[in-house]
């Protein structure tokens, strides 16, 4: 046995690579919740005081939402598969 | 001059001392095989050194317990407090601590340094060590021909490990013979006097070898022959503890002013230590005995008494030395502090110099450090080119009055800072990326090209600040006021992209960085004036000359280069984050369609 296969099948059986990809979608999920705290905060704020630079400031959080959903859906889809394949 | 004669004076000796004596060539050759099995020990551990070198560093020499007990851990698994020092001085160059902790590892490995006379005494001169030398010495030399860097990195350990078991057989071997033809316990002398002339052959045979461990050994297995008598080992283990200091002192020669700082706390440390040692050697001769009788050793066991007396001598030190650090860090802040001050005006590289070079991590970390210090310029130059305070700027003054008050009432001349601030910094990390480049593994050479990126990004934005600074001092006092209208908002413009860099910088936060830097990224579109019909209206409406109008279509995009490159730097040098989230960067950060987007949305809501 090779070298590269020996430690390919030691990351097998430690499912070091499913390790990986769950630590990607715990980060994202912390990003989602900060984004959606934020999000919470500006819009309470806004609604009592409109303001050109918190409006702004929304709309980049509500696009950051919107990438970090799909990022984080695109990884369970990927690990569903996975599942579905064994 | 010394360092001349040095090398052919040592051969000399040797030479002559392997043909008077054989046994003399054992002993040699057991040093210089003990020796070599450090080197290659030092190179295993090299390659198990990587980017979490940085992260690890950090949480475990936060506090000063921390990096005492880190001290202890490393160089009992190395077995060498001067590897340990020398590293540590490579830390401390690269800035991944600062001098205070290293004073705290170097505390740590005088007492991890102690293990090496407990491994030595206990199982080196009773069991036939060199018969694990050879298995390991054949698996070590397999394992470092093999590809994989691990592994290569385990071969190394073996094959150190191995040569130091074999050093260690041959010295044993050397010293019963030379039992009999000298005898060095002729050189004794009663007394404190006696105690000084070990201790300075001690400090000699260490500085030699550069090695504190093999001058043990060689003292233990002289002290198991019966070359030496009891108390002469414990001067010449003295003499080892501050001959040591050398290999650290050798290594910040060519180290930034922390590292030669740290290695005279090494020096004063050891000095005090030892002092404090022969002054007391009476009262710890005292307390060895007391505890080899607690402890079970026999009466007559002198090598195991001299590890005991290695290690509480240590840790007295340590213990005595402790509620002195902060004044030892001032006292040589203020003394090593001069040579820096002198030169205000022309600045030079604070963290690049050959000590870091030892791992590609603190290399890289060396060269990430420069370039935020090749930005602190930047950042003073391109504010000043603007004529505005660099105070103000990280002040939260409104930017409207902030962009009034004037740094100074004439322009300032660029070309002058960029040579005495820019220009040489940058040729050196440039210089400096060359060399480590040369000895990086391939995952850091992709973080290496970025950061020779940003460096570009920010003299390119100086470059562009100096171009924009004629017609910008020229039109904000422009009597025409839509074209002073035009520049200010450059300036202000400016002025809140470097504060906004100034704040991302200093976040922690991966979302709040990746907001601003899109917020700023928005920003910058401002400066497309001919894309959002500024230009052709002013033109249009005879607002401004032809003469103003091509200097603001120039300016306009100089000022778009400056927030570009600057951007771009900022998200190389100052991202945080956990890695995993850095390395989602591309899929998480705003991508240029959808920023057309939300300038889309903003214009609109305008």
């Amino acid at each position: 046995m090779s070298i590269k296969k020996f430690i390919s099948d030691v990351k097998e059986f430690l499912e070091l690579d499913t390790l990986k990809k769950s630590s990607k979608k715990k980060s994202i999920k912390a990003l989602l919740r900060n984004l959606e705290s934020r999000k919470e905060t500006i819009s309470k704020k806004l609604e009592k005081k409109p303001s050109k630079s918190l409006k702004e400031e929304l709309s980049i959080i509500q696009l950051q939402i919107a990438k970090g959903e799909k990022l984080l859906e695109k990884l369970n889809q990927e690990s569903k598969t996975k599942k579905e394949k064994k | 001059m010394l360092k001349k004669i040095f090398l052919p004076t040592i051969f000399a000796v040797l030479a002559y001392g392997f043909w008077i004596s054989p046994d003399f060539k054992e002993i040699a050759a057991g040093v210089a095989i003990f020796l070599f099995g450090m080197v290659s020990l030092e190179e295993g551990f090299k390659a198990f050194s990587g980017g979490l070198l940085e992260k690890l560093l950090k949480r475990s020499t936060d506090k000063l317990y921390k990096s005492i007990g880190f001290g202890i851990i490393t160089t009992t698994f190395m077995q060498s407090s001067s590897l340990v020092s020398v590293l540590t001085i490579s830390f401390l160059g690269a800035g991944l601590i600062g001098l205070a902790q290293g004073i705290g590892i170097i505390f740590g490995a005088n007492i991890g340094t102690t293990t090496g006379a407990w491994l030595v005494a206990g199982l080196g001169l009773k069991v036939k060590i060199s018969a694990y030398a050879m298995p390991m010495l054949v698996f070590g030399v397999i394992l470092i021909f093999q590809k994989a860097k691990s592994l290569r990195g385990i071969g190394y350990i073996l094959a150190g490990l191995g040569f130091l078991f074999l050093g260690i057989h041959y010295m044993k071997e050397g010293f019963e013979a030379f039992k009999s033809t000298i005898d060095l316990s002729a050189f004794a002398v009663e007394g404190f006097k006696g105690l000084f002339i070990f201790t300075g052959i001690g400090i000699f045979a260490t500085v030699v070898m550069q090695s504190s461990h093999a001058t043990l050994v060689l003292i233990i297995t002289a002290l198991a022959a019966g070359q030496i008598t009891y108390e002469n080992a414990l001067a010449l283990a003295i003499g080892a503890n501050v001959g040591t200091t050398i290999t650290a002192i050798l290594g910040s020669l060519s180290s930034n002013i922390d590292g030669k700082r740290l290695a005279a706390a090494h020096l004063i440390f050891n000095v005090v230590t030892g002092l404090i040692a022969i002054i007391f050697i009476q009262q710890l001769m005292y307390a060895v005995d007391n505890i080899s009788l607690m402890v079970g050793i026999a009466n007559d066991d002198y090598t195991l008494k001299l590890a005991i007396f290695h290690t509480i001598f240590n840790f007295i030190g340590v213990l005595v030395m402790i509620p002195f650090i902060g004044k030892i860090v001032s006292f040589l802040e203020n003394k090593f502090g001069q040579e820096e001050s002198k030169e205000e005006l022309h600045d030079s590289v604070k963290y690049l110099n050959d000590s870091v070079l030892e791992l590609p991590a603190t290399a890289l970390a060396a060269i990430k450090r420069e370039t935020e210090h090749l930005y602190d310029n930047a950042f003073e130059i391109i504010a000043h080119g603007l004529n505005i305070k660099r105070s103000n700027i990280l002040s939260s003054r409104d930017l409207d009055h902030v962009i009034t008050d004037l740094y100074s009432q004439k322009a300032i001349d660029m070309d002058q800072f960029y040579q005495y601030k820019i220009k040489g910094i940058y040729g050196e990390i440039l210089d400096f990326s060359t060399h480590a480049q040369s000895k990086m593994p391939p995952e850091y050479i992709d973080e290496l090209y970025k950061i020779k990126l940003s460096n570009r990004d920010i003299v390119e934005a100086i470059k562009d600040t100096k171009h924009l600074q004629k017609n910008l001092i020229k039109y904000t006092i422009s009597s025409n006021e839509h074209i002073k209208a035009q520049y200010d908002g450059i300036k202000k413009g400016l002025a809140e992209l470097l504060r906004t860099i100034h704040t991302v910088r200093n976040m922690e936060r991966y979302d709040e960085i990746v907001t601003l830097i899109t917020k700023i990224k928005i920003h910058t579109e401002q400066y497309d004036i001919i894309a959002n019909g500024t230009l052709d209206e002013m033109i249009r409406n005879n607002l401004i000359t032809n003469e103003m109008a091509s200097s603001l279509m120039n300016d306009s995009a100089y000022a778009y280069n400056i927030s570009t490159k600057l951007i771009e730097m900022a998200e190389i040098l100052f991202i945080k984050g956990d890695d995993v989230t850095k390395s989602l960067n591309e899929e998480l950060f705003i991508n240029d369609e959808e920023l057309e987007v939300l300038l889309k949305e903003v214009k609109d809501e305008k």
